[in-house]
């Protein structure tokens, strides 16, 4: 056991797989060893499992009981290195839903996808009424067929987590194995993988089968939305070292881009945008800890992080010049993300209407100023 | 160690200031009812209310972080923080004992004698004395350094001679704290020294500079020869800018540079409650809290790094630049909301008449307290440091 923390040794693996980052010595390019490849655009089908490898080789693989602190730190830095796995996805999502819905918890990568989909009782009941959605069932075991569309890192998952309407209404939550469905490959903006899979009539025993309260579904979307403000909190924070970088190092006229005032004024508020998102999510990850007082946060966060990633953007590629808008330049594996994590799982407007919902609804009187004090 | 400008970290508050904060709201309702509490925007500049002080000074909230043997409270700046921050959401009339509270409370507490602490601390915590700052002048705005009023030695003290511009309540407040230089240096930082100046001494003239709404809260500040004391000097002789520079952070980051605006948001709120709201109203008025729950988070950050003795100044610049800009987006942002006319003579506290305030103040936002262009170069100097 090294005497470095969990995120220290589970930083440095993803700083080993990081490929913008050219001083790394473990960055494979080729790929052909099977470690990280080309990333998200080259081998994801392995890029995934040869990190989650990577990271029980250094004892850095979170455990379930991990302080939620640290698994969102470790995803902003998953972020901030584009880390071509499902770290958000498995740390955030998926592990916390099944462990709530008690079902059991696959040690490897994992993804999440909802939708409606056909679900059947498998062992049908043929003593119970037939109501609109058919009979009952003698147990929970389903079988399921449809579409689940844009899930993230569908092909190097271990394992799907799917929230989905139940048979005899109310919603479920199934756990299936990636090997169960057939899948489609489809990309993000950045080349990550949002996969399709067809479930033709596929079956899913009772023990991996659980009927949900409705707060699951809703804290299954405040996970997601937490995860993607954790994500793009990452690559934000990457996009203002980039331009630091540059801005100190590039000379013009004779001095640093960062001596003009014209640059300051602008790579300024990019910080202050990134910060914004940093201390969003900071909030929220907080607020993690009083169960029932972290969906708001969490609204907050994915509201604010989609919002800034226009801004922080804009200025990144503005103050990087033309070798930003190139594959010369790694920005574009930060912003390239930014722009598709922001549409994910919600994207600002979803997100700003709810909590404008929750702030005008709220039963008359002032109650902007206590949900945004969170007392 | 500094801050990272990027990671300020959450802070989360003691279950005291919990139990504080329900206190305060509990006074606010008190007070709402008996109508002293309009909701204005920019109460922390315009809202001068003696009697409002006093009260919420009985209940500790005035001074409330000095020391107990000064008179204080006793109480942590978060603590402070919170009870600050409910008073500005709720638009309450705090302007009277602002600055003794914010700046001239720990000045006088950090850098004056122990006569100095005994004579005024007690007084400012029991609402009592008032306070104006005496920085800028005509030629120096964000150029502090460049301070053109002098004193000189006399055989007892010390002879004031210059103008002050900008200086808020000085013709109802009791003292002012005067930046002056008193000695000619090639380093324009180095003497530069502070004065705790009377502003019912004799040689003092003030002026009244209107702002765009007529009201009369800044002035000219002359002061003609004024004589004071070697007891007025405060702080080291030459250690003027130290002293100032090292309150910046506080004064930068608190909740009055997010909030002055917020009652005019919670007013819209209290409209769109009474009215059908459509989907584009309630994705404005999201955004518009996602926004302000960000920042405070932020600023709550830098609140309790300077709690705990960090130093913040890159952050405090970020906080103000994001916040200042904030209150104004909040004022264009709410107009598109609920397309109202802003009108400055429609009956006081109505919504159209808020939002005419709050055009009339907002250039002012961005302005005081450090131009956010020349904050921003304190931001990316701090970056280029910390890289």
């Amino acid at each position: 056991m090294s005497t470095q923390s969990l995120f220290e040794r589970a930083a440095a693996v993803l700083a080993a797989a990081d490929e913008t980052d050219a001083t790394s010595e473990t960055n494979k390019a080729d790929g052909t060893d099977g470690t990280f490849g080309t990333g998200a655009l080259g081998r994801p089908a392995a890029s995934a499992p040869s990190l989650w490898r990577a990271l029980r080789a250094a004892d850095a693989l979170p455990s379930l009981d991990t302080d939620p602190a640290v698994l969102v730190d470790l995803v902003c830095e998953a972020g901030r290195r584009a880390t071509p796995a499902p770290l958000a996805e498995t740390l955030l999502v998926a592990r916390p839903l099944l462990a709530a819905a008690q079902l059991p918890v696959p040690d490897g990568p994992l993804t999440v996808a909802s939708g409606p989909l056909d679900v059947r009782f498998a062992h049908v009941d043929t003593g119970s009424r037939v109501g609109p959605l058919g009979a009952g069932g003698t147990d929970d075991a389903v079988r399921v067929s449809g579409t689940l569309s844009r899930v993230p890192w569908a092909r190097g998952a271990d394992a799907v987590v799917v929230l989905t309407e139940g048979p005899s209404s109310g919603p479920m939550l199934l756990l299936l194995d990636a090997g169960q469905c057939r899948q489609v490959a489809g990309t993000n903006l950045a080349g990550e993988p949002r996969d399709e899979l067809v479930l033709i009539d596929v079956a899913v025993p009772a023990e991996r089968v659980r009927r949900v309260p409705a707060a699951l579904v809703e804290e299954a979307r405040w996970r997601a939305g937490l995860a993607r403000a954790a994500l793009i909190a990452g690559a934000a924070r990457r996009c203002v070292e980039l331009t630091v970088a540059h801005t100190s190092s590039r000379v013009q006229f004779g001095r640093p881009l960062s001596h003009f005032q014209a640059v300051k004024q602008e790579e300024a508020k990019l910080v202050e945008e990134a910060a914004l998102i940093g201390a969003a999510v900071g909030a929220a990850t907080a607020a993690l800890a009083e169960p029932g007082a972290a969906e708001f946060p969490a609204w907050i966060a994915a509201a604010q992080a989609s919002a800034s990633v226009a801004e922080i953007a804009r200025i990144a590629h503005q103050l990087h010049g033309a070798i930003g808008f190139t594959e010369l330049s790694p920005l574009r594996l930060a912003t390239t993300r930014m722009w598709s994590w922001r549409d994910e799982d919600g994207g600002e407007h979803a997100w700003q209407r709810r909590i404008g919902r929750r702030v005008v609804a709220a039963g008359g009187g002032d109650r902007l100023w206590p949900l945004v004090t969170g007392s | 160690m500094a801050l990272s400008p990027l990671a300020t970290g959450a802070v989360t508050l003691p279950v005291e200031a919990r139990k504080l904060r329900q206190e305060v709201r509990d006074f606010l309702a008190e007070e709402r009812a008996a109508g002293t509490i309009l909701g204005r925007p920019d109460s922390w500049l315009t809202g001068w209310d003696p009697a409002f002080t006093r009260r919420l000074a009985e209940r500790g909230w005035v001074g409330m972080a000095l020391p107990q043997e000064y008179g204080g409270g006793g109480r942590g700046n978060l603590e402070r923080y919170v009870v600050i921050e409910e008073l500005l959401a709720a638009g309450a009339p705090v302007s009277a004992h602002w600055v003794a509270d914010r700046q001239a409370g720990p000045s006088i507490l950090r850098h004056g004698t122990e006569h100095q602490r005994e004579f005024y601390l007690p007084r400012i915590a029991a609402g009592e004395c008032f306070f104006s700052i005496g920085m800028s002048e005509q030629n120096s705005g964000s150029d502090l350094a460049s301070v053109q009023t002098r004193a000189e030695r006399t055989a007892g003290g010390w002879r004031l001679t210059g103008t002050k511009m900008w200086t808020g309540g000085a013709h109802i407040n009791d003292y002012a704290i005067v930046l002056a230089r008193t000695e000619d240096s090639e380093d324009r930082h180095a003497g530069l020294s502070q004065f705790i100046v009377d502003l019912r001494a004799p040689r003092i003239r003030v002026e009244p500079i209107r702002l765009l709404t007529g009201e009369h809260t800044f002035n000219y500040f002359h002061l003609e020869g004024v004589e004071v004391g070697d007891d007025a000097l405060l702080g080291r002789p030459g250690d003027g800018w130290r002293q100032v520079t090292g309150e910046l952070a506080l004064e930068r980051s608190g909740p009055e540079r997010f909030l002055s605006t917020l009652p005019l948001l919670t007013a819209l709120v209290g409209q769109l409650q009474r009215a059908a709201c459509s989907p584009e109203q309630h994705g404005r008025v999201g955004r518009l809290t996602a926004r302000l729950a960000s920042i405070r988070q932020l600023s709550l950050g830098v609140a309790a790094a300077l709690e705990a003795g960090r130093p913040a100044d890159v952050q405090a610049a970020l906080v103000k630049d994001l916040g200042t800009r904030f209150e104004g987006e909040l004022v264009g942002e709410v107009r598109e909301v609920l397309p109202v006319a802003a009108r400055f003579d429609a009956t006081r506290g109505t919504y159209p008449e808020l939002l005419a305030a709050a055009i009339l103040h907002s250039p002012g936002y961005t302005l005081r307290g450090g131009t956010n262009e020349i904050l921003r170069g304190i931001i990316t100097r701090g970056l280029e440091l910390n890289s």
